[in-house]
């Protein structure tokens, strides 16, 4: 399967410190991958690398399956977190310009850009200065100049950034429709909600090091500790007498409108739910026996300082 | 390197800068306020130029004698005092208190006695001074007056006499080639002086525009858009189109000023001739090109100009102003990549442009004396030969000699924009901590980017 961008054995030094220590993972074609990890963990390093602005001391990064150049990285979208425009250009003349320097020869420049503009609903700016404009105006701006020339790879750096819920959710939206039209994506971000929302698979990186790597759903499943969430009618003692020695109970709560009680409870093996649940249910009426799966702010945190904290998801 | 993106560069640069209503502004109103300026000065010159009334105290009597039938001192060679607009002279033996003569009507009062024809010297006394014109016109006439006496009082010659043998030595050059021949040489200075102008244009546009690409660089850094910029375009071309966007601003301006300054100037001669201003001092309408022409024709100084080789002249401005821009342009941008602001930049540059400031003073200087060794040299070395080069080309120089230079200035101004890139791309990463001399420092250490 040819990848739209393949890492191997990446490595760079400043001075004396160590910024990426062999990094190395995939990006499948059409899907969105997370890079995640702390402040300082090497993940602007790295897409600067990948974008050519920070030459690499070793390693091999390959776009489309051919080695890096120059004119394969003019074709990748990139949306840097450090970004902004000329504020004394106008908003249409400064998008066909950064068209123009990914290679769109004019005309096709201004024809997709008013198609972007109308679709994000800010065609009504094209003539204003982005000195007369807001800060959210702008971003959507910055956004439509990452991906007005197509691009098969995206590189988003805290993409959600500057913008109100509603149109982070249009931005979200608009990633989710370009991945489903076939453009790779490789989302850098601290927003957790927006990679459990978004991304198929994520990379996270620690000290410049790849820490953890893998499909979203298949990194949770594996970040499984046994936790379960039980709701039941029933008597609390008779629950956890219940439960014995095959889980450890971690609280039980009340629910007063349905008159039902609903227990955290954390399996020994976590390869014998069903024995679990079997036990439970001569015990008392359940209503509910579901798996909670860690979050990615869980995973996140476990792989990164050792903790971990979970959080119910279906 | 990729053409069409330069010229996405150079478009942009050009395009921001000279639709500028402030560009646009100076470009068109600076050269109608310069010729305003220059007209208004000789306007208020020619207005206020006082009438000038000079009494001439000839105590020992050596210019004037008494005319019987007035009863007044007259000049003894009335020819030395010719008729002259706003200056009419008095002559005295004995001069009325300072009060007195000023209430005479007299603007300023001529004294010398006995020694003045050994050391040459009197005194101008007045309340409000006549002005230097009007002063030079009285040294002149009295100069010529004593000198009259003076062939009067040691020779026997009658002054008519003396005129005509009066001898003054002309020196006309000629060049000795190795072939045996001989051609006509001289006028170096004044052929200078017209290079000297040339570098001097030249000295100030990449100072100014220099200044530019400085500010441009920081307002990309403040205002973010650089890594955008770096991740589509290498830095050495988005240099190059920026150099030579502004460069082209540059042209522009001084072509648009060219052409507005001739119709400005030739609006205010119109206005001139037509007698519509006041103290019209120019010839009637049709007699300026009569006279500029006999002059061209006649004239040393224009027949010295007309032998510069204009053509090599205009083409290696053109070469030097490619060249010194590419260079010092690159400097420029160097340091603005290195700083935060423009003003810790400003404080940078100064020693960067301390090449150029040497060479144009250097050749205000080597002007008198285009031969000296290390006006060649200085001619050669790529920091300087952008405003040396130019005096020698106006002089005449060896062919090899200018593509030696050009060379050297095309390929060190070539290394200088690679080196600014990688100064560019380094810049971009620093943190707002690290800045200016430290950060170079870093950079030419291989630290980073």
């Amino acid at each position: 399967m040819t990848h739209a961008l393949r890492i191997s054995e990446l490595r760079k030094t400043f001075g004396q410190q160590q910024v990426l220590d062999g990094v190395g993972f995939e990006v499948p074609q059409g899907s969105i991958m997370g890079l995640l990890g702390p402040n300082g963990a090497g993940k602007s390093t790295l897409i600067r690398s990948i974008m050519g602005i920070v030459e690499p001391d070793s390693g091999t990064i390959e776009l489309n399956g051919t080695l890096w150049s120059r004119d394969a990285v003019r074709g990748i979208g990139y949306l840097p977190e450090e970004r902004g425009l000329y504020r004394d250009m106008k908003v249409g003349e400064q998008a066909i310009y950064f068209a123009r320097l990914k290679g769109m020869e004019r005309a096709d420049a201004v024809r997709e850009l008013k198609v972007w503009f109308e679709r994000l609903e800010v065609d009504g700016w094209w003539d204003k200065k982005v000195s007369d404009i807001s800060k959210g105006m702008a971003q959507k701006i910055q956004f439509i100049c990452t991906l007005v020339h197509k691009p098969e790879l995206l590189i988003l750096d805290e993409p959600l950034s500057g913008f109100d819920p509603i149109n982070a959710r249009r931005i979200i939206e608009e990633v989710r429709s370009l991945a489903a039209s076939g453009t790779s994506i490789l989302l850098s971000t601290h927003d957790m909600p927006s990679v459990e929302r978004l991304c198929d698979a994520v990379v996270l990186i620690d000290r410049g090091q790849v820490v953890l790597s893998g499909g979203a759903d298949e990194l949770r499943e594996t970040g499984w500790a046994g936790e379960q969430e039980v709701v039941f009618r029933g008597n609390d003692i008779a629950f956890t007498n219940a439960l014995g020695a095959l889980a450890h109970l971690d609280g039980i709560q009340s629910d007063s409108v349905e008159g039902t009680r609903k227990a955290s409870i954390r399996l020994r093996n976590r390869e014998q739910p069903g024995d679990v649940l079997h036990a439970l249910a001569e015990a008392v009426d359940i209503v509910e026996f579901v798996k909670v799966r860690p979050t990615m702010e869980s995973l996140f945190i476990q792989a990164v300082s050792g903790t971990s904290s979970t959080e119910t998801t279906p | 390197m990729k053409g069409s993106l330069v010229g996405a560069v150079i478009g942009r640069e050009w395009r921001t800068r000279v639709f500028k209503k402030s560009f646009l502004l100076g470009t068109l109103l600076m050269p109608f306020l310069g010729v305003g300026f220059i007209a208004l000065t000789v306007m208020l010159t020619e207005g206020t130029e006082t009438q000038n009334l000079v009494l001439v105290e000839d105590t020992p009597g050596l210019i004037t004698r008494m005319d019987a039938a007035s009863g007044q001192f007259v000049p003894r060679c009335p020819g030395c005092f010719p008729e002259r607009d706003k200056l009419e002279y008095r002559f005295t033996r004995e001069a009325p208190a300072d009060s007195v003569w000023k209430l005479d009507g007299y603007t300023a009062l001529v004294e010398f006695d006995e020694s003045v024809l050994q050391n040459k010297a009197g005194y101008l006394v007045y309340e409000t001074s006549p002005g230097m014109q009007a002063k030079r016109r009285i040294e002149r006439d009295l100069s010529h007056a004593m000198e009259h006496a003076r062939v009067l009082e040691s020779t026997e010659l009658d002054w008519t006499e003396y005129q005509r043998l009066k001898f003054e030595l002309n020196l006309v050059d000629r060049e000795a080639s190795d072939a045996g021949s001989r051609t006509e040489g001289g006028g170096e200075e004044i052929r200078g002086f017209v290079g000297f102008m040339f570098s001097a244009v030249l000295f100030l546009v990449l100072a100014v525009y220099g200044g530019l690409i400085l500010r441009s660089v920081v307002e990309e850094k403040s205002n973010r858009v650089v890594e955008v910029l770096i991740a589509s375009v290498r830095p050495e071309e988005l240099l190059l189109g920026k150099v030579v966007g502004m460069g082209a601003v540059a042209l522009t301006q001084i072509v648009a000023w060219s052409v507005l300054s001739t119709a400005a100037f030739t609006l205010f001669q119109f206005v001139f001739d037509s007698g519509l201003m006041p103290g019209n001092m120019a010839p009637g309408a049709g007699e300026v090109p009569a006279d500029l022409l006999t002059v061209m024709a006649e004239n040393e100084f224009t027949k010295i100009l007309i032998e510069i080789n204009w053509a090599l002249m205009v083409f290696s401005t053109v070469v030097y102003f490619v060249g010194g821009y590419l260079l010092y342009g690159s400097l420029y941008a160097v340091v603005g990549a290195s700083v935060q602001s423009e003003q810790e930049g400003q404080g940078m540059v100064f020693p960067l442009i301390m090449p150029l400031m040497f060479a144009y003073f250097f050749g205000l200087q080597a002007i008198e004396n285009p031969e000296m060794a290390a006006f060649s040299w200085l001619s050669w070395f790529p920091l300087t030969s952008p405003v040396i080069m130019l005096i020698r080309v106006a002089v005449g120089v060896p062919m090899w000699e200018l593509a030696l230079s050009v060379a050297l200035l095309l390929l060190t101004a070539r290394f200088m924009l690679w080196m600014a890139g990688r100064a560019y791309r380094h810049g971009v990463l620093a943190g707002d901590s690290t800045s200016g001399w430290k950060l170079l420092l870093q950079w030419v250490r291989g630290n980073g980017g």
